[in-house]
């Protein structure tokens, strides 16, 4: 009775393991399902080029860079490539030619003209060589029908054709410029038409562009109804890239016909509180209005004032950046020299503060004069000498060396 | 009581009007079809159709829906006592869709095109459904009518004399008319109730597919069932208008022992129409417009208004069993009709880019005007031609 | 014999079904005749710069009367919203950008050749085609100008000679399809400079629209009118103001003929709604005259009886 009681345990268990072995080897295969469906995705992305990787540009398809079907690590293959925003170096930037002569429909029209050196020197207060050489390259520029095809019926839509292309990069500025879209007046002429006299010659350029001092806005904030804003501070003092605020300046901001004719309310442009804020914003991350708002004007930016660190001889001649570096906001120093002036300590040339010191003092210790390195106080005579004092004695020959 | 021709002088003051008002129209028509239809209306391409389609055409067909509840009454269910009714209906119904044509014939830029539809077909347009229906009924209409063109003529041809010879063959055409016809008129009355249930619902889906640009209070899609239900519910208060108003005009005694009992019917016919109206405008929470008080809240309320008095004086039996009473409240429902299709096709239809809003012309108004003045007109001639209206046996031996 | 008659059954059953599906398949019929690699045109505003050339070059390949080229370039025209008529099968408007006063905005507007065409639903002797390619064609040897489709068009396309008596016209956009059939561009598309017109798949132009919007996000709205509205459209809007501040009528998405289709197919379900009314009311005429002849049978026996007794 026993041993069919063993027995029966036994197929159980047995019959148990059947069953959970099979169920589990039923579920096992859907990870590995997965597993190919997610191989077969990736290669499908890759294949199509609409995988995550290339958020960025998502019509990124081989041809794009590789010029023929089979590129290997050897021999790339690669184009002389529109990889946007890849590169952004002009090296050839002086090279650049006075006027380019563009005549695709040499059949109908005569050439169009294009002045690029007096359009590349305009474009350095907007967009730079970019705004038109928007894909590029470090070899020698790119022609435009590299990427943009001469035909308009065409498989591949999703890039401009390349009269298209043309159009594009004159008329945006040029149609807010004139208010004009007529094709004979500007740009084309009919073969066999006279010339019309162009105002763009070679070797012309632009005039010099005169930089506002300062600025004062009146605004109908009541607590501080005047900001000033100092425009040569910001470029000259500060360097700052007239590009990081004029960002999508073009021609129209000045020549604008409109405006001319005295009509200058309907081009009011509506901006919202936070656009007005926002060239200044980007920098001065601030919160508090009273920082601009003043109820007179501002004093220009004096650097002794505002940070109580007086800049004399040396340091006035530095740039904001060497000391306060390149990120914005700047950088804030405490008053100690050594922390920018690191190696203080070894081989300083004391000559730079204006004492040369004697060769008795040269090789002591900082703080044999300077107490507990604070080189912001006179130094110490009384440590050595019981009847000297700084700085109607001085350990050395004033001037520098 | 049995059909006969009126005998009444042609000529009375108010014939002279009509006519005045028939050449008026006519002389519109004529500039229309010289100079086009932008010489005449005030249609442009934000408002292609006008008072022509609302009135003459879409109106013009639920007025004359008499015709097809009326011979469903006395002929399917064979209650003989409508027949009385039946004669005047018919005529109604031929001459009302014989201008329905002309009207549709009048509003069509290429008119000479008219019967483009009969060759090249298209079964997705409620246009082209409401268009061979209304041709068929048309045709169905002048058989049905055919039997009283032989009562009246059958041993009586009597051409001029040049002629004369035919006098025995057209008698004789006329006989193998009658007797075919007789044999097989339950066909045509069928069919002509079956075409009319359907092209008087499809005239409703004609302008469901103008969508968003129509007025919510009337773009719905049980529009078809409310076009049907609204044409069933005029019709014989179109029928009792026109009985009383005929026997006033020839000064003949109402026939009223027929148009109480008719009257007794209407309340029923509104009631289920107004139930789905309101049902509907409950069901797509369009009341909120209602209560706007701009053009159409106002024509919405007044074409609601004229059904709904309407249909409290028909529950009424003093207003059913008085002459003045049936009058008024028949001619309240065919006003309410009336403006229901005015309403959809004009009033509702509102684009969305509508910088001036549709008036009608002087021309346009002349033209149906003159139209509906045609109609009375060529209504008095047949009746005092064939035998429609019933009479007295007395009265007409009197009269002779 | 059970089985047989079983069989007799499915047999039967199955014809139903299938014909039942084949109906089906009838009425949905407009959809699968497209072709999948059907044209349309994107219209990108935010590249258009209002030069007008393409209304010259349609009114030109239209044979329709046309200043010269060089007069397209006046912008008084703009102080009027104008629509497409008779003489004009396509016009640019102009519209304020506040973003940019200096840069307003500019829409054209011509058929925008539906892929559910209300127009071809509507008219009553099938004027209009839905061609597999996409466009959408009016033939004037059918057309009786009732102007059924101008009440029918969501967008108001349609226009009529309102001013002749003989031949009128209806006119709108047909995609220029006599070029289209040489192998040529549709001439507004062929003469944009900006190529603000952009001609291909519809399929690759939505996803072209796509990626616009997601580059330029400050300056689309995301919104690609025609994609969705009334079933889809052939030609398709980008625009950075929303468009129904650039007057295009906010649309539903649901076809424009598809509640009119449905009702009159409904109606005429192959005509068993009106066979069946009519054998209805056959037989209702039938008992009822039976009836009568009842009645006045007895009626006449009654008479009869009467005439006896007295």
């Amino acid at each position: 009775m026993k041993k069919l009681i063993y027995i029966s345990i036994a197929v159980l268990i047995i019959v148990i393991l059947v069953i959970s072995g099979s169920i589990l080897s039923a579920k096992n295969p859907v990870p590995v399902e997965k597993n190919n469906a997610v191989q077969e995705k990736v290669m499908q992305d890759i294949k199509t080029g609409t995988g995550k990787n290339d958020k960025k540009s998502e019509n990124l398809k081989c041809t794009t860079c590789h010029e023929g079907d089979y590129p290997t690590k050897n021999d790339p293959l690669l184009r002389a490539c529109p990889r946007e925003h890849m590169i952004r170096d002009f090296k050839y930037m002086d090279k650049g030619p006075d006027e380019v002569v563009i005549d695709y429909m040499k059949e109908n029209y005569e050439g169009v003209v294009f002045s690029h050196k007096l359009h590349s020197e305009m474009s350095a207060i907007s967009t730079g060589c970019t705004g038109c050489h928007h894909y590029n390259t470090a070899a020698p520029i790119l022609n435009c029908s590299e990427c943009h095809d001469k035909n308009r019926k065409r498989e591949d839509v999703s890039v401009p054709d390349l009269k298209a292309a043309f159009h594009r990069q004159c008329m945006t500025c040029h149609k807010q410029w004139s208010g004009d879209n007529g094709c004979n007046n500007q740009c084309h002429v009919r073969k066999g038409e006279k010339q019309i006299e162009r105002k763009t010659s070679k070797g012309s350029s632009h005039p010099q562009l005169k930089e506002p001092g300062k600025l004062v806005y009146e605004t109908n904030y009541d607590a501080g109804k005047i900001v000033t804003f100092f425009h040569d501070e910001h470029n000259k003092l500060f360097r700052i890239d007239c590009s990081s605020c004029h960002k999508k300046d073009n021609c129209v901001k000045c020549h604008d016909k409109t405006k001319q004719q005295g009509t200058d309310g309907k081009l009011k442009v509506q901006k919202s509180l936070d656009e007005h804020h926002q060239p200044c914003m980007n920098c001065h991350k601030i919160n508090n209005c009273d920082k601009c708002h003043k109820n007179s004007e501002m004093a220009p930016f004096n650097h002794a004032r505002s940070t109580g660190f007086a800049l004399k001889s040396y340091h006035s001649s530095l740039t904001c950046a060497r000391c306060h570096g390149n990120q914005m906001p700047v950088k804030k120093l405490d008053r100690n020299c050594n922390s920018c002036h690191k190696n203080f300590t070894t081989g300083f040339n004391h000559g730079v503060t204006g004492l040369t010191l004697s060769e008795v003092h040269k090789d002591m210790d900082c703080e044999s004069c300077h107490a507990g390195k604070d080189f912001s106080k006179p130094p110490v005579c009384s440590s050595c000498h019981d009847d000297k004092s700084y700085p109607s004695n001085s350990p050395g020959n004033k001037g520098r060396k | 009581m049995i059909p006969a021709p009126v005998k009444h002088k042609f000529f009375t003051p108010g014939v002279f009007i009509l006519i005045i008002l028939a050449l008026n129209g006519l002389a519109f028509l004529a500039v229309r079809f010289v100079s086009g239809i932008g010489a005449v209306t005030n249609l442009d391409n934000v408002t292609p159709w006008g008072l022509w389609i609302g009135v003459d055409v879409a109106a013009g067909v639920a007025l004359a829906a008499g015709g097809f509840t009326s011979a469903a009454l006395g002929h399917v269910m064979h209650r003989e006592e409508y027949h009385v009714i039946v004669r005047p209906a018919l005529l109604t119904a031929m001459l009302g869709y014989t201008f329905v044509a002309f009207g549709v014939f009048v509003d069509i830029g290429r008119f000479y095109y008219i019967w483009h539809p009969l060759i090249m077909w298209n079964g997705n347009s409620a246009l082209f459904e409401v268009g061979i229906c209304v041709m068929i009924y048309l045709t169905v209409l002048y058989i049905e009518f055919m039997p009283i063109v032989t009562e009246r003529f059958i041993g009586r041809v009597n051409l001029p004399d040049f002629i004369s010879f035919l006098n025995k063959p057209i008698d004789r055409a006329l006989r193998y008319i009658d007797s075919r016809l007789s044999i097989t008129m339950f066909i045509f009355i069928i069919a002509g109730v079956v075409l009319s249930t359907l092209h008087q619902s499809s005239l409703g889906t004609l302008m469901v597919i103008a969508g968003q640009k129509m007025h919510p209070l009337w773009q719905t899609p049980i529009l078809p069932l409310l076009f049907l239900l609204s044409a069933i519910a005029v019709g014989f208060p179109m029928v009792i208008f026109e009985s009383l108003f005929a026997s006033r005009s020839f000064k003949m005694k109402p026939e009223m022992h027929v148009l109480s009992k008719l009257g007794g019917m209407i309340a029923p016919i509104i009631g289920i129409y107004l139930a789905f109206k309101i049902g509907d405008m409950f069901i797509r929470e369009t009341f909120k417009y209602i209560t706007l008080f701009d053009t159409p809240s106002i024509m919405f309320i007044a074409e609601m208004g004229l059904l709904v008095i309407a249909f409290v004086m028909f529950i009424s039996n003093r207003v059913t069993h008085s002459p003045l009473g049936l009058f008024i409240a028949s001619a309240l429902v065919i006003a309410g009709v009336l403006l229901n299709r005015i309403n959809n096709f004009i009033v509702a239809y509102n684009p969305y880019y509508n910088p001036v809003k549709y008036i009608p012309s002087f021309g346009e108004i002349s033209v149906t005007v003159g139209c509906i003045a045609l109609l009375v007109l060529v209504y008095r001639v047949v009746v005092m031609i064939f035998p429609v209206i019933s009479q007295d046996k007395e009265d007409i031996i009197k009269k002779i | 014999m059970k089985n047989l008659n079983r069989r007799d059954f499915f047999k039967s059953a199955a014809a139903g079904v299938s014909m039942v599906t084949i109906g089906a398949a009838s009425v949905k019929g407009a959809d699968k005749r497209l072709s999948e690699d059907r044209v349309g045109v994107l219209v990108d505003t935010d590249v258009c710069v209002g030069c007008r050339h393409c209304e010259w070059a349609c009114k030109t390949a239209h044979d329709l009367p046309t200043a010269d080229l060089d007069n397209y370039s006046d912008k008084a025209v703009f102080k009027e919203y104008r629509r497409p008529d008779a003489g004009a099968l396509t016009v640019v408007n102009e519209f304020d950008n506040e973003k940019n006063p200096a840069l307003p905005v500019h829409l054209k507007i011509q058929c925008m050749h539906c892929e559910r065409p209300a127009c071809v639903s509507a008219c009553i002797v099938g004027a209009f085609a839905k061609r597999e390619d996409g466009s959408v064609v009016w033939d004037s040897d059918k057309c009786i100008g009732c102007r059924y489709c101008m009440v029918a068009c969501p967008f108001q396309i349609p226009t009529y000679d309102y001013d002749k008596a003989i031949q009128p016209m209806i006119r709108k956009c047909d995609f220029c399809s006599d070029r289209r059939d040489k192998g040529q561009l549709p001439a507004c598309v062929s003469i944009c400079p900006n190529e603000a017109l952009v001609f291909g798949k519809r399929v690759d132009l939505i996803q072209i629209a796509k990626s616009r919007i997601k580059r330029k996000s400050d300056v689309y709205v995301n919104h690609i009118y025609g994609e969705n509205e009334v079933g889809g459209t052939s030609w398709m809007y980008i625009a950075s103001k929303n468009f129904d501040k650039l007057k295009m009528p906010p649309l539903a998405l649901n076809p424009a003929p598809g509640i009119s289709e449905t009702i009159q197919h409904g109606i005429f379900a192959y005509f068993v709604p009106p066979v069946t009314l009519y054998a209805l009311l056959g037989l209702m005429m039938w008992v009822t005259k039976r009836r009568k002849s009842e009645k006045n049978e007895k009626l006449q026996e009654n008479n009869e009886e009467k005439g006896v007794k007295s």
